[in-house]
């Protein structure tokens, strides 16, 4: 099977619990790589994962996976899909290397096949001497790359991801971050990966999808979706003999056509070029007689997009 | 170090070869449930209530082989050693208590561990998923419905007490097999049913057992001392099984005013009826995703 160019893509699709909508008129082409899907707690993340899988029908609208429709070819996408829950449980008395070849096993791999492929995802995943050992005696962190090697094992062609760094340390989380990126980059795999911790989404991910409450607050490739802008944060202080000057610095800036953010004297600026934004900046405080008390970069972040999108 | 020889860098790769799809999964399920539930691959522990029960189911067989080995008359269904119509239900109890330990292990694990979730996200469906259920516990449970009888036929035979002529032997073999595959089939159903209503392992083993003998002391008080119609003994959910095994051995059973069509459509309404509870409770639960 070739790779699909779209790995999702989804029109109009809405699912309905009773009086609440959880998936709301939803248009998004995911592509392959590493795509983030983001929202809050409810936001329709893990109602959309079991859309791909096959395990929900939608209410309406339609999907596609791999080219195929959940629908009617799910155990089919499901052969070709792995998937690494959220929830941290798993059957602790099993050895890790027999729980990753049992799941291969059923994702359609022979059993030979399966048990070696179950060795070589653990030492993947950096579990290689400890494969061997039940997962019950594994850290937090272990089980979470037992999860992720049970995911690739069976050589999916795409991979979903649940909160895969949750319950991790700083650095178990930048390994694991690290891994989802290597499975994209070395072995072709794409990946979604569902998160609310924006912050690693950018780190790691070539696209986003942003969700809140069902609906779609932003959908694309991270970079043209944060990068587009740059601004830098200013903040003044209003003087005594100068009053409204900070009025005037946000008038003047306004008038330049860039973007104003105010939090009382804290200024946001944002325009197409951190210099020209800089420039623009201090000739509008010198202007005005402001007081300059810090002035520092900034650029665009998820977490905007969503303060946007919201 | 020959020509040959090299150093393969095996690491993660691609596979292209073909995949099982649902019958593979559903093999793959039912196989891992009953290596899990025999203690197979887990720590010790786990073995040590499988492994006496096929022992205690074995060991009456074991007895009446040498029986039939040390004294030079045919005892076999004159009273003394089971006949093989007898066998399963004289081991009735050993049945019963291996449905409460395996039944539970087999279903109740896989909702407390994340399991169903998991093979949710396989080829499998609830459909799939409880079809491997019930073939794993029905194979389980051939471990003690049919294993002993076939090895007293395979012991009786070579002793010289067996049955007389190929075609006889044949028919017999069809019919410890037969009753094993039908006894097995109905005790699973049933006993998983039993079990898919609670996700306490203890509550589910507890359940089972008491469903099964409840059943049947109920019934047994009901008919013998009651003097109610014995036909209520359809609701026998241990001796229906039991008699459609003495009537598949063409004897008369412990209901003989019952049809033979009346013994077989009881156990498969059981069986429907423990079907559709299995059914409407995986139906309704949830999973993640």
């Amino acid at each position: 099977m070739m790779h699909a160019v779209t790995v999702i893509a989804t029109r109009g699709l809405t699912v309905q619990f009773g009086a609440e909508r959880a998936l709301d008129e939803l248009d998004v082409t995911i592509p392959s790589g590493v795509t983030g899907l983001v929202g809050a707690n409810g936001a329709g993340k893990t109602t959309l994962m079991s859309i791909v899988l096959g395990l929900r029908p939608p209410t309406s609208g339609s999907i596609e996976v791999l080219g195929m429709d959940p629908r009617s070819q799910g155990h089919l996408i499901r052969a070709f899909v792995g998937y690494a829950p959220e929830r941290n449980l798993l059957p602790g008395d099993m050895r890790a290397v027999d729980f990753v070849r049992h799941l291969s096993e059923v994702r359609g791999l022979p059993r030979d096949e399966a048990r070696n492929r179950a060795s070589d995802s653990l030492w993947l995943v950096g579990l290689g001497e400890e494969r061997f050992r039940a997962i019950g005696s594994l850290s937090t962190g272990q089980r979470q790359r037992v999860k992720l090697a049970q995911a690739i094992a069976a050589d999916p062609r795409l991979v979903l991801l649940d909160e895969p760094t949750d319950g991790l340390d700083p650095v178990q989380r930048d390994e694991m971050l690290a891994l989802i990126r290597q499975i994209n980059d070395e072995f072709g795999i794409d990946v979604v990966l569902s998160s609310h911790v924006l912050e690693e989404v950018e780190r790691v991910c070539d696209s986003i999808v942003a969700l809140d409450a069902g609906r779609l607050v932003a959908s694309g490739p991270l970079q043209d979706l944060i990068a587009g802008d740059e601004g830098i944060e200013v903040e003044l202080v209003d003087i005594a003999d100068r009053p409204g000057s900070i009025d005037q610095v946000v008038a003047a800036l306004s008038a330049r056509g860039l973007s104003i953010a105010r939090d009382g004297s804290v200024i946001t600026v944002v325009g197409p070029d951190a210099d020209a934004v800089a420039d623009a900046t201090r000739d509008a405080v010198a202007d005005a007689g402001a007081r300059l008390g810090r002035m520092s970069s900034r650029r665009r972040t998820l977490e905007d997009l969503f303060m946007e999108g919201s | 170090m020959s020509d040959e020889a090299m150093i393969v860098d095996r690491g993660y790769r691609t596979y292209d070869g073909p995949r099982s799809g649902v019958v593979g999964a559903v093999r793959s399920v039912a196989w891992h449930s009953m290596r899990s539930v025999l203690g197979i691959g887990r720590p010790a522990r786990h073995k040590i209530l499988p492994v006496m029960a096929v022992l205690i189911a074995y060991l009456p067989a074991l007895v009446f082989v040498g029986i039939a080995v040390l004294l030079p008359v045919d005892l076999v269904g004159k009273g003394v050693i089971p006949s093989y119509a007898d066998y399963t239900g004289f081991i009735g109890l050993v049945i019963v208590l291996f449905c409460g330990l395996v039944a539970p292990e087999v279903l109740v694990g896989d909702r407390r561990n994340g399991m169903f979730g998991l093979y949710l996200s396989t080829p499998l469906r609830r459909d799939t998923y409880l079809v491997a259920k019930i073939l794993a516990v029905m194979a389980t449970l051939m471990m003690v419905t049919l294993g002993p009888p076939l090895l007293l036929l395979i012991a009786y035979t070579f002793e010289g007490s067996g049955p007389g002529g190929v075609g006889n032997w044949l028919v017999l073999l069809v019919r410890i097999v037969a009753s094993g595959v039908v006894i097995s089939a109905v005790f699973a159903v049933v006993s998983l049913a039993a079990a898919s209503l609670t996700d306490r392992r203890a509550f589910a083993s507890v359940g089972v057992i008491l469903v099964l003998l409840g059943s049947n002391v109920v019934m047994g008080a009901l008919i013998v001392k009651a003097g109610v119609s014995s036909t209520l003994g359809v609701l026998d959910l241990l001796g229906m099984p039991f008699e459609l095994v003495q009537r598949i051995y063409g004897q008369p059973g412990g209901f003989p005013k019952m049809s033979v069509l009346l013994v077989a459509g009881a156990n498969a309404a059981w069986a429907t009826l423990g079907g559709v509870v299995i059914w409407y409770r995986y139906r309704r639960l949830a999973i993640n995703p």
